[in-house]
């Protein structure tokens, strides 16, 4: 009976092959943590294959991997189609049905997602430097993705949307903006039948941690990638204490935001993230907790 | 000459035929003509020449990193002028000559692709992908054909064209993010990102393919795919500005 489980997917894994054959991480090598406890997510090897249904997916590339699938007759991914980069003529693509088109074209979200259908070969790529991640989802496990980290999934993975009701606002009457730290929404991925595959692309290194219940950190909003259903979050502000050479700034407006996540559950940062907006007075915002120095 | 690829390492290709480029180690030398080309640098590399007294290269202006004070640098005759600023192309190609040092870098993360050329060969090259090439190397410029192909295809409306005659050249390309190359048969088709593409021998043949998508109330968007023809090599990049949607 197999026993082993891989450090990475959490899932039933093969100890013998050299990469686990459903989320690509190195089975040789030692886990690389940092005194903090977070645990470098290893990079894919250059042309590891997973295996998922009756096809496959090849990582190729170390810098901005491409995923190339091969995908058996009957079989379908679908992505946003933009990261499209390849595709055989004989593998018939078609756009998906999506519900809120308005609300995603307001948020910023892509507005297309096409299905790619087995047989055939096609490729994907994301457009910065960094890591793609795999996440084996089994029959009935949901995660929550950041928006735009979304790189692919297999056809029984169902995807839905929601509000991360994160947000502040700045600016009086007519000038006041609503600012999302972490977009407006996110993606929620969850597999249904059988067990399903979900590609991301995460800018920069990626880093996972287990939250223990109640124990709960202080990220860039922008920094999360995923978490698990379980993982809580909300914003937190904190303002520093003026030591004189702002005195011209109000104690109000010279704040740090930041995303307090609470566990229990698994979560993971990239090290590229976007740069914080400008300080001005928040005037309102979602739920936070707050510290003033 | 040769292109400084590792000799003791395997071909990388995928179980769909693309072949990784082979990555330059650091500090990897190889030798054109009388010259030597040094790449330092792994994530945005750097390429250094040391150019021998009768040598030349030529590049586009905004890719010289540093030079010798010695290094004279002149303009390349260009043809076609007004139409390379219309299509958004650099209006001078820059050429230095030995004896000096010189070297250019691109401002992405990616990989240097060394192609060097045998005589009679032809290549074209997306737009502000080449970094340098030989003097050898004759150079010029090809509208890419098709109304489509000018206003949606997305690699701009001409390419770069290097053809060497009797003597053979060196040319260097930065790809961004990885670069992947696959030779087609005769008659072979794939369907590219137009961002993605790189490079290709001037034997294959390139023609926009559009797809319709529907997005219900909101009315619907073309995709354009660029539609590669073998024989020839095909050289695509991994990381891409999408040239999107026309809606």
């Amino acid at each position: 009976m197999n026993t082993y489980v891989c450090r990475f997917c959490r899932q039933p894994s093969d100890p013998s092959q050299p990469t686990c054959p459903l989320c690509g991480a190195p089975v040789d090598i030692k886990d690389s943590i940092s005194d903090s406890g977070w645990v470098k997510q290893p990079p894919i090897r250059d042309l590891a294959k997973l295996q998922f249904g009756q096809s496959h997916v090849q990582i190729a590339g170390t810098m901005v991997p491409i995923a190339e699938f091969n995908l058996a007759q009957q079989e379908m991914v679908y992505f946003s189609h933009h990261v499209l980069l390849w595709a055989d003529p004989a593998t018939r693509m078609q756009n998906m049905s999506m519900r809120g088109g308005w609300r995603r074209m307001m948020a910023g979200m892509p507005l297309i997602m096409m299905e790619a259908h087995g047989p055939g070969h096609i490729a994907l790529s994301d457009n910065h430097a960094g890591e793609v991640i795999a996440l084996p989802l089994q029959h009935g496990q949901s995660i929550w993705v950041k928006e735009h980290r979304f790189l692919t999934a297999t056809g029984n993975i169902r995807y839905d949307w929601t509000s991360n009701d994160v947000w502040y606002t700045t600016g009086d009457s007519d000038e006041q903006e609503t600012h999302y730290p972490m977009g407006q929404f996110g993606d929620v991925f969850t597999a249904t039948e059988r067990p399903g595959l979900l590609l991301l692309h995460a800018p920069g290194n990626v880093f996972i941690r287990d939250l223990q219940p109640g124990q709960s950190m202080l990220i860039q909003p922008s920094s999360l990638i995923y978490r698990d259903a379980t993982v809580r979050m909300h914003l937190h502000l904190e303002y520093p204490r003026n030591q004189g050479f702002s005195f011209w700034r109000s104690n109000f407006d010279y704040r740090n935001i930041f995303l307090r996540i609470t566990g229990p559950g698994r979560v993971a940062v990239q090290s590229i993230f976007e740069r914080p907006e400008d300080m001005e007075m928040i005037r309102n915002h979602s739920y936070a907790t707050r510290h003033r120095w | 000459m040769t292109c400084g690829a590792p000799l003791d390492v395997r071909d990388k290709v995928s179980d769909s035929g693309w072949r990784e480029t082979p990555r330059l180690r650091d500090m990897t030398e190889f030798k054109f003509s009388a010259s030597t080309c040094q790449v330092e640098g792994e994530l945005v590399p750097v390429a250094e020449i040391a150019l021998a007294p009768q040598d030349g290269v030529y590049f586009e202006h905004h890719v010289l990193l540093w030079k010798d004070e010695s290094v004279p640098l002149s303009s390349l005759k260009t043809a076609g002028g007004a139409k390379r600023s219309i299509g958004g192309m650099p209006h001078i190609v820059t050429v230095a000559n030995g004896p000096g040092r010189i070297a250019f870098s691109r401002d992405a993360p990616g990989e240097l692709v060394v192609l060097p050329l045998h005589p009679g060969m032809e290549l074209d090259v997306r737009e502000h992908a080449f970094l340098l090439a030989s003097h050898s190397i004759s150079y010029s410029f090809v509208r890419i054909k098709g109304l489509a192909n000018m206003l949606h295809g997305g690699s701009g409306m001409f390419m770069d064209r290097f053809v060497t005659s009797n003597q053979p050249g060196l040319l260097m390309l930065h790809g961004n993010g990885n670069v992947m190359e696959r030779t087609l048969r005769p008659g072979e088709k794939i369907l590219i990102e137009p961002g993605g593409f790189l490079y290709k021998d001037s034997t294959v043949t390139m023609q926009t393919q559009q797809i319709q998508l529907k997005t219900g109330m909101l009315g619907h968007h073309n995709m354009y795919l660029a539609e590669m023809t073998g024989p020839g090599r095909v050289g695509i990049q991994s990381m891409y500005v999408h040239h999107g949607s026309g809606e």
